[in-house]
């Protein structure tokens, strides 16, 4: 019997209103604490060094897949990208790029740095319920995580 | 801003240049053919001068001659008496044959001078004169010789009535050789003293017409100098008015790139709080759907659905503000058959959906991009898809033509000596009246309900304006009920 472990997943977003639409989404299927938010790549990159106060492992647990935004003040997805895959244990955590760019130098640039996938943000609710039940699906049931 | 840059400096007009070089170089030919009119004008005066100097040189040296023959005549003469007296004298038959001689010659003198004065009716008559006196003497020689050789002297002979006629006609002769010398010397002086005069007018008449001619040849150089000063200053003025147009365009260059950010980062930044609009308000139905009463969630549903289309306003004018703006580089010859057919393929879901029939013929190559060719075509094709008869599936036809000269000149603007293709898109749809038959054109104009057909009417709005950055023109004809025929005016590749 396989044991089916909810996933942790760690969603870099800077804006409020996204934030709290991608929660509620998730919210739907995991459990609170299994989807954390931090607000800009700086933030991203200095949890998962385990800096203070990053370091307690109960509060803020090592995620199985990052939710990457690009646009955010301070370091942006394309900085916070390149430094996890460059990082020798980081880069084997799973990024997906989830944005509201359409354009094809974003979409690029994001697989050339070593994202795993690109999704655009959806305009309607439903059409994000649906993305999240994917992301779930795939990523905890479809495919094998690393250790 | 932009459109009135533009207008002064089109990026294919030609910038207008004031004409300095026209006075400039005229003037210079005109000095220059004035130098060569006095240069010849004053080889002509020389040549006629030598010619002159010739004539008159040869007219001294016949006076001269004239007076050496009679010299020479009046020296025969002598002789003649001289030897005879010798031989009177001296009895010595040598002076005899002397005499014969000097006969000889003074008749053969008296000859050439006839010949040299023949012209000279006085000098003839002179010579006629001087020819009887010498016959008289030459008689009286005779007679005095045989009257010696007769009587061995002269006693008798030489009355005093004899001497005075002889002195008389001696000094005949000499009053007549003298005269013949006036004579010549007369009609010399007429007959150059015209000349004479001319002549001495020439040194001033030669140094007018070189003194001209240096200051026509100064002129000439000093033209010539001032042209080129005058073109130097033409290309100088040129190289500014070109850095100066170059400086324009880059400024409207770069303007356009920072209306495009603009346009870019406006509608970015605009969709965004759209988006949340319609997350929340999706959100809101989805979680209190049950609360809702009455007619919230048709609020709310109509709270979306103006949102989705405000989004999509803002795309197409997006899109607008983009078409016909690709650069130069992406400008190909491409065939609009294989472009037809990748729109075709791209439409194959509506195409089956709707149940409509594309006839496609023969299709010329035209320059373009690729993906703004995609986009007129689209925009067309699924337009006439789109507005078919509700229970009748949609006919299409696409072909193409050259354009006559009448269509062309229908549109002024167009350049009426390049060559054109019309290409027609009929179809048998629903048609409209033939006054909005500019209105479809314009942005966002739309002729029908957003309820009955779907879209926000900028499909056509950049179909023209990428037709018209190709130097095109597209016009639609329409009957209602009937179908419409949308015509594009495509230059012809050389």
């Amino acid at each position: 019997m396989v044991l089916k472990k909810k996933i942790t997943i760690l969603i870099a977003e800077d804006d409020e209103d996204d934030k709290y639409l991608i929660l509620k989404a998730f919210a739907r299927t995991l459990p609170q604490n299994n989807v954390i938010c931090v607000e800009d790549g700086e933030v991203l990159i200095q949890y998962l060094n385990r800096v203070t106060p990053y370091d307690e492992d109960e509060k803020y647990p090592v995620p199985d897949i990052i939710l990457l935004d690009l646009n955010m003040p301070r370091k942006d997805g394309k900085a916070a990208l390149a430094e996890i895959k460059s990082h020798d244990v980081l880069k084997k955590i799973p990024v997906i790029i989830f944005t509201t760019s359409t354009s094809k130098e974003d979409i690029d640039a994001s697989y050339s740095l070593g994202s795993n996938s690109f999704i655009t943000k959806p305009s309607s609710f439903e059409g994000l319920l649906k993305i999240t039940e994917e992301i779930e699906n795939y990523w905890a049931r479809t495919v094998v995580l690393p250790s | 801003m932009l459109l009135e840059m533009s207008k002064k400096f089109p990026i294919n007009g030609k910038v207008f240049m004031p004409s300095i070089l026209s006075p400039s170089i005229r003037r210079v030919k005109i000095y220059a053919i004035f130098s060569l009119i006095l240069i010849l004008a004053g080889s002509a005066t020389s040549y006629w001068v030598a010619d002159r100097i010739g004539f008159y040189t040869s007219e001294i040296m016949k006076a001269e001659e004239v007076m050496q023959l009679t010299d020479a005549l009046y020296l025969t003469i002598l002789e003649r008496e001289s030897n005879i007296r010798a031989y009177i004298i001296t009895g010595d038959r040598k002076f005899l044959e002397n005499y014969e001689n000097s006969i000889i010659e003074g008749e053969q003198v008296h000859r050439s001078l006839q010949n040299i004065t023949s012209k000279n009716e006085i000098q003839q008559n002179y010579l006629r004169d001087l020819e009887s006196i010498i016959r008289v003497r030459a008689e009286v020689f005779e007679k005095t010789k045989s009257y010696y050789m007769e009587n061995k002297s002269l006693v008798g002979f030489l009355t005093d009535q004899r001497v005075n006629s002889a002195i008389d006609n001696y000094q005949n002769i000499k009053r007549i050789i003298m005269s013949i010398n006036e004579e010549e010397s007369r009609t010399f002086a007429e007959k150059n003293s015209g000349l004479l005069n001319n002549i001495r007018a020439l040194p001033f008449t030669v140094s007018l017409i070189s003194l001209l001619s240096i200051a026509m040849g100064l002129l000439t150089l000093f033209s010539v100098l001032h042209y080129n000063k005058n073109q130097k200053n033409a290309i100088l003025q040129t190289q500014a008015y070109q850095d100066s147009l170059q400086e324009k365009l880059n400024l409207l260059d770069e303007s356009n790139k920072e209306l495009e950010q603009f346009a870019y980062v406006a509608s970015h930044d605009l969709q965004e709080p759209l988006r949340k609009i319609t997350s929340f308000s999706d959100l809101l139905i989805y979680q209190y759907r049950k609360e809702l009463k009455g007619d919230g969630e048709m609020y709310l549903d109509r709270i979306i659905s103006s949102s989705n289309r405000m989004k999509r306003l803002i795309i197409d004018l997006l899109e607008y503000s983009r078409a016909g703006r690709e650069n130069d580089n992406s400008m190909e010859e491409l065939e609009l058959n294989i472009v037809i057919d990748q729109v075709i393929e791209s439409l194959e879901i509506l195409i089956v959906e709707k149940n409509a029939k594309l006839t496609v013929s023969d299709l010329p190559i035209v320059k373009g991009s690729n993906t703004e060719l995609e986009q007129v075509f689209q925009n067309l094709i699924s337009n006439a898809i789109k507005f078919s008869k509700p229970n009748k599936p949609s006919e299409i036809q696409i072909d193409s033509i050259a354009a006559n000269k009448e269509i062309i000149k229908q549109f002024p603007h167009l350049e009426q000596d390049q060559a054109y293709h019309l290409i027609r898109i009929s179809d048998n749809g629903i048609g409209f009246s033939e006054e909005y038959a500019q209105r479809i054109f314009t942005i966002f104009q739309r002729l029908h309900g957003k309820h009955e057909y779907e879209g926000t009417g900028i499909g056509l709005a950049i179909t023209k304006r990428i037709i018209e950055k190709y130097k095109g023109v597209i016009f639609a004809q329409s009957k209602p009920y009937i179908g419409s025929t949308f015509n594009i005016i495509i230059p012809k590749i050389n």
